[in-house]
């Protein structure tokens, strides 16, 4: 009951945002320590009662190599690429920076997309006289369901992967059909969703064709070796199974190599890195092997499955609309370790391998599609936001909820039809 | 505390002096003031920085001129030197009138650093030190209750160590 105490406090600390939720995991993590409610030594050393090292590694290699890649200029270049296509047409602009997010994010992290994004949205809004909030928006939405479709896309798919031992192929053969079929359909959507807030501004467009997209890259040279060393490692990711290389060892190497090829200050490389978010992860992982040292977890998961039985499509169920409705409350990062390894107790019962895989499916959409719920629902609308805040151009709490819930609800129910048909029809 | 340009017979009669014997009167601005009234008090005041301090009186922000400029360069170009690039001769020359009339508050990060800030009775070691660790040109003296009292810049600092004894 102390583990669950600590833990349930510290979770409000963070899901209230009313204390530092780096400090606050540490705390709650060296308080579990203190008490001996963790397992000793072995929280970093047990790959399931303890700090998942795959993931930690995994989101180190892969902030090194996009730090490295967003120095080319290539999101800058695209965007008002993009935006000069559009001859100040609102749906054309919004759906062209949708795509180049939607696109980025599978393969770099939402926050980072949104990061790259973002500031050449507001300047392109900014020059047609339009209110850049819609734009914004749309490319928050637009990231949450296009990194729901990879491994390394959405960190909740990371911790997902890595508990269940699903790799990178797993989630492009499974979860890529439905983002694509979910981002099409949201694609036609903003038509009507954003459909009061479009503004017509042809007469600003001379403004944002004396932009020099060009001048964005200046080594070509750079962005050429970066983009092969990121096409090796979507390769590696894609055969890592058959190597047997872990994930987080192909994001390592693939670091290595693109600090070589880029030839860039290691120092400098080294201040892209979010080391907040890495030791947020690390006191997380510390937090939920408490729970799972002191018998909650396992308490909770037999629990479930005496609840459910062996309505497989009911627990799948339950698993996508909880997920959404919780991950749409909470940041679905802490929400996504703390259920892992209760959904791993469930699937552990599930009378073969594909059911148990379902479950799995159904627990990464509702919380990836959860991520678009609410305005703190997923870093990268808590980044946007601030972005949009600093721009001039502020969001507020309910501005981006009423559109993320209509998004995460319609959403869910479709991700809900293709779990039913794929598994249990 | 001395007026600009002129260092306290006492202190350089006695040799050691405090932070508060060196500091200056500077002009202060609040979080609610303009950027624009910013500006021109750093630039009337040929100061290497800028006070920022609360309605008590008590140093908020101290910025050094080179993050005074932060204030002024738009947000969304900040983290991205490419976007800068990309941006066309007329409009990078009037990149502050972007700002409006938005206030210093609303163009500080959420969580600024620590004010630099020294107290009255400090030694010129640790103020020196201090400018030294936190590149700042600039460090507010504050007095026990923690309002300001003055502010010794660089180069009050390097006049008060010329004056004070380094030999050729």
């Amino acid at each position: 009951m102390l583990a669950l105490a600590i833990f349930i406090v510290a979770f409000f600390f963070i899901a209230t945002e009313k204390a530092n939720k780096v400090a606050v995991v540490l705390i709650a993590a060296g308080a579990m320590a203190v008490l001996g409610l963790i397992p000793g030594s072995e929280v970093f050393f047990s790959e399931h009662e303890g700090i998942d090292w795959n993931v930690i590694f995994l989101l180190l290699g892969m902030m090194i190599i996009v730090g490295i890649v967003k120095q080319t200029g290539l999101f800058d270049y695209l965007g008002i690429w993009a935006a000069k296509r559009s001859k100040g047409k609102p749906y054309r602009l919004m759906v062209m920076l949708m795509l180049i997010t939607a696109i980025a994010s599978p393969f770099l992290d939402n926050v980072t997309t949104i990061m790259l994004v973002a500031p050449v949205t507001v300047v392109v809004c900014n020059r047609l006289r339009i209110a850049a909030q819609p734009y914004l928006i749309a490319e928050i939405l637009a990231s949450n369901i296009g990194g729901a479709a990879t491994l390394i896309g959405d960190p909740p798919n990371i911790i997902i992967g890595s508990r269940a031992g699903l790799t990178f192929t797993d989630f492009l053969v499974h979860m890529a059909p439905i983002v694509v079929i979910v981002f099409a359909f949201f694609v036609v959507f903003t038509r009507f969703l954003f459909r009061k807030s479009f503004q017509n501004a042809p007469q600003h467009i001379d403004e944002v064709m004396a932009l020099q997209e060009k001048r964005a890259i200046t080594d070509p040279k750079l962005l050429v070796r970066c983009l092969i060393v990121l096409g090796g490692v979507i390769t590696a990711f894609a055969l890592h199974s058959v190597f047997h290389i872990e994930p987080s060892i192909v994001a390592l190497v693939g670091a290595g190599v693109m600090v070589l090829v880029a030839n860039i200050d290691i120092g400098e490389v080294l201040r892209e890195v979010e080391w907040p978010t890495l030791t947020f992860f690390m006191g997380l992982f510390v937090m939920v092997s408490g729970l799972v040292h002191t018998g909650v977890i396992g308490d909770i998961g037999t629990w479930a499955v005496d609840t459910l039985g062996n309505n497989y499509l009911a627990a799948a169920t339950s698993l996508l609309f909880g997920s959404a409705v919780l991950g749409a409350f909470f940041d679905n990062i802490p929400y996504v370790a703390t259920m892992a390894p209760i959904v791993e107790g469930v699937v552990a019962q599930a009378p073969d391998p594909q059911t148990g895989e379902a479950l799995w499916w159904a627990f990464a959409l509702g919380a990836d599609f959860g991520g678009n719920g609410t305005a703190v629902a997923a870093s990268a609308n808590v980044v946007a936001i601030g972005i949009a805040a600093r721009t001039g151009h502020p969001i507020s709490f309910w501005q981006f909820t009423k559109y993320g819930i209509v998004v995460t609800a319609l959403s869910s129910i479709m991700a809900w039809v293709y779990v039913w048909l794929r598994y249990f029809v | 505390m001395t007026t600009l340009g002129t260092l306290s017979s006492r202190a350089l009669r006695n040799g050691a002096m405090q932070a508060h014997e060196i500091a200056v009167n500077v002009p202060t601005v609040t979080i609610d003031d303009p950027v624009a009234k910013a500006v021109r008090v750093m630039a009337v005041g040929r100061l290497p920085g800028l006070i920022i301090v609360d309605d008590k009186a008590r140093p908020r922000v101290v910025l050094p001129g080179t993050q005074v400029l932060r204030l002024l360069v738009p947000a969304s170009y900040q983290e991205d030197p490419a976007l800068i690039r990309t941006i066309d001769e007329a409009h990078a020359d009037e990149f502050w009138s972007e700002l409006g009339d938005r206030t210093v508050g609303d163009c500080l990060p959420k969580q600024p650093s620590k004010p630099v800030t020294v107290p009255a009775e400090a030694t010129l070691l640790e103020v020196a030190a201090l400018m030294a660790r936190t590149h700042s040109p600039l460090v507010a003296v504050t007095s026990t209750g923690g309002t300001l009292v003055g502010a010794v810049t660089l180069d009050r600092m390097l006049t008060s160590l010329a004056l004070s004894g380094i030999e050729d």
